[in-house]
């Protein structure tokens, strides 16, 4: 049977989508999944260096779609997951070097192989994002919880809704427990409101994470840390089933995500 | 008696034409049992409702929407008082009302002649200009622009009203900086009086 494709998108830059390919795609092939990952943001390529695969690779992409290698050739496998690959992005090209229809087929052919295909996009809405959404079959959108980020948001859903891409689902990640308390933070249930999309999960704002995307860890290997519960969660929900939102701190955060969480 | 509603199919797609001197509750179920007979026989083509010579209340009109909302996959829904010819249909003149049947997001924008119906929010980042009235079964938080032919006449109706910026005719409006967002609906009409916009409560 063949694989899902699904792409992490986002619109505004550094939000956390490359973050959350890594860790999705590990805490998938921890789920003994069949995974492959593409890196789609060519010319700033960085979830090999995320993944901790960056000397490993020979050839990218681009080779790919120029026919210099085989699709094989090109993929990556990890470290750590055999049933883990990469493809990664041609850092010395850019986003016109690959097309959608391209994208297409590539994404098609890794189907028959994985269980999940995992996109990685680039910032913004023009070619590199169009590259990444044409071989997905569902999208998920990530935001931080701050105007700009939700702004971009709503409008990436826009597009995708226009492109076919029905039901986008959001991750809010970066959720600082303590702000949201004090009231600094634009909270769950406005993104919701406004996005009207379906809530997929909250990743807290976790200094860990730095930490790991420069070792080349993706946060999900380690067993404590609540980002990296987050993640595995989201990984859970992909797969079908049914995971209650963490809490993230006590009281009065977790009732209003139940009540958001019923909305859906 | 006249039946209260009838059909015709032209190269441009369906036309509903609504008999004015149908009673509204009878209207209502006639449109109600055309949309559960028809499925999905429409799918695809644009629909003109003719309700010339008709009179609505704007609640009336919701109700009216709702209900031909339940015509599935249909392309376009269009409101009209113009007599429809077979040949030439145009949705230009101001007596026109185009429904839009979601929520319009950042980036997205709607340009009208007429007078436009939204069943949706506006969301930041997205804007209407209509030439007539604009009317939103839903929230405003983007820009609106109505009466934008310079009609002083033209009013802006939401169910909840927090653009980011109204403007109606030429006049511009932004809420005052730091305004309290309210989390309930609060249906509000502005328009303009004595050269001003004004915003009062409103009964939908
Ligand atoms: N939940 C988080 N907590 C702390 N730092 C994070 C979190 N998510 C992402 N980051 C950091 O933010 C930066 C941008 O993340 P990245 O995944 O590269 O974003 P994008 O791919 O959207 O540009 C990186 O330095 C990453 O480590
Ligand atoms: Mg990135």
């Amino acid at each position: 049977m063949a694989g899902k494709s699904l792409v992490i998108t986002s619109g505004k830059g550094g939000v956390g989508k490359t973050t959350t390919v890594a860790n999705l795609g590990t805490a998938l092939a921890m789920m003994d999944h069949k995974v492959c990952l593409i890196d789609a943001d060519i010319g700033l390529r960085n979830l090999d260096v995320v993944m901790g695969l960056e000397n490993r690779i020979v050839y990218d992409i681009v080779d790919v779609v120029e026919e210099n290698c085989r699709l094989e050739q090109a993929l990556i496998r990890d470290k750590r997951h055999k049933n883990l690959f990469l493809l990664p992005a041609a850092q010395t090209r850019d986003k016109t070097a690959v097309k959608p229809s391209q994208m297409k087929k590539l994404v098609k052919d890794l189907k028959k192989e994985m269980d999940y295909v995992i996109i990685d996009s680039p910032a913004g809405i023009e070619q590199g994002f169009k590259n990444a959404i044409a071989g997905a079959d569902f999208a998920l959108i990530v935001t931080t919880p701050e105007v700009s980020a939700v702004r971009d948001a709503d409008r990436i859903i826009g597009l995708l809704e226009a492109e076919g891409l029905k039901n986008p689902e959001v991750i809010i990640n970066r959720i600082n427990p303590e702000m949201v308390k004090r009231g600094d933070m634009m909270d769950i249930e406005d993104i919701i409101e406004i996005l009207a999309v379906k809530l997929k999960g909250i990743v807290p704002e976790d200094s860990v994470i730095i930490v790991s995307s420069n070792r080349g860890e993706p946060v999900v290997l380690k067993e404590d840390p609540k980002a990296g519960q987050a993640f595995k969660n989201i990984a859970k929900r992909i797969t079908g089933q049914e995971v209650t939102f963490l809490t993230l701190e006590d009281d009065g955060f977790f009732t209003k995500l139940k009540k958001i969480f019923s909305l859906s | 008696m006249r039946s209260s509603i009838s059909f015709k199919v032209t190269k441009k797609g369906i036309v509903l034409s609504i008999n004015p001197n149908t009673r509204f509750n009878d209207l209502k179920k006639a449109l109600q049992d055309h949309v559960e007979s028809a499925t999905n026989f429409y799918a695809g083509s644009d629909m003109y409702i003719n309700i010339s010579k008709c009179s609505f209340k704007i609640d009336q009109l919701n109700q009216i929407v709702n209900i031909v909302r339940g015509y599935k996959d249909v392309k376009s829904i269009v409101f009209t008082s113009k007599p429809i010819k077979d040949e030439v249909i145009k949705i230009k003149d101001n007596g026109e009302t185009v429904l839009i049947n979601r929520t319009l997001r950042s980036g997205q924008k709607v340009k009208k002649a007429g007078n436009v119906v939204i069943i949706g929010d506006i969301n930041p980042g997205a804007e209407v200009i209509a030439g007539g009235d604009v009317i939103v079964f839903g929230k405003i938080r983007g820009v609106v622009h109505a009466g934008a032919g310079g009609s002083d006449h033209a009013f802006v109706a939401a169910l909840k009203l927090e653009p980011t910026q109204l403007r109606l005719s030429n006049k511009i409006a932004r809420p005052p900086e730091g305004s309290f967002k309210s989390k309930n609906i609060k249906p509000e009409k502005a328009f303009i009086q004595d050269g001003k916009i004004m915003v009062e409560d409103f009964e939908i």
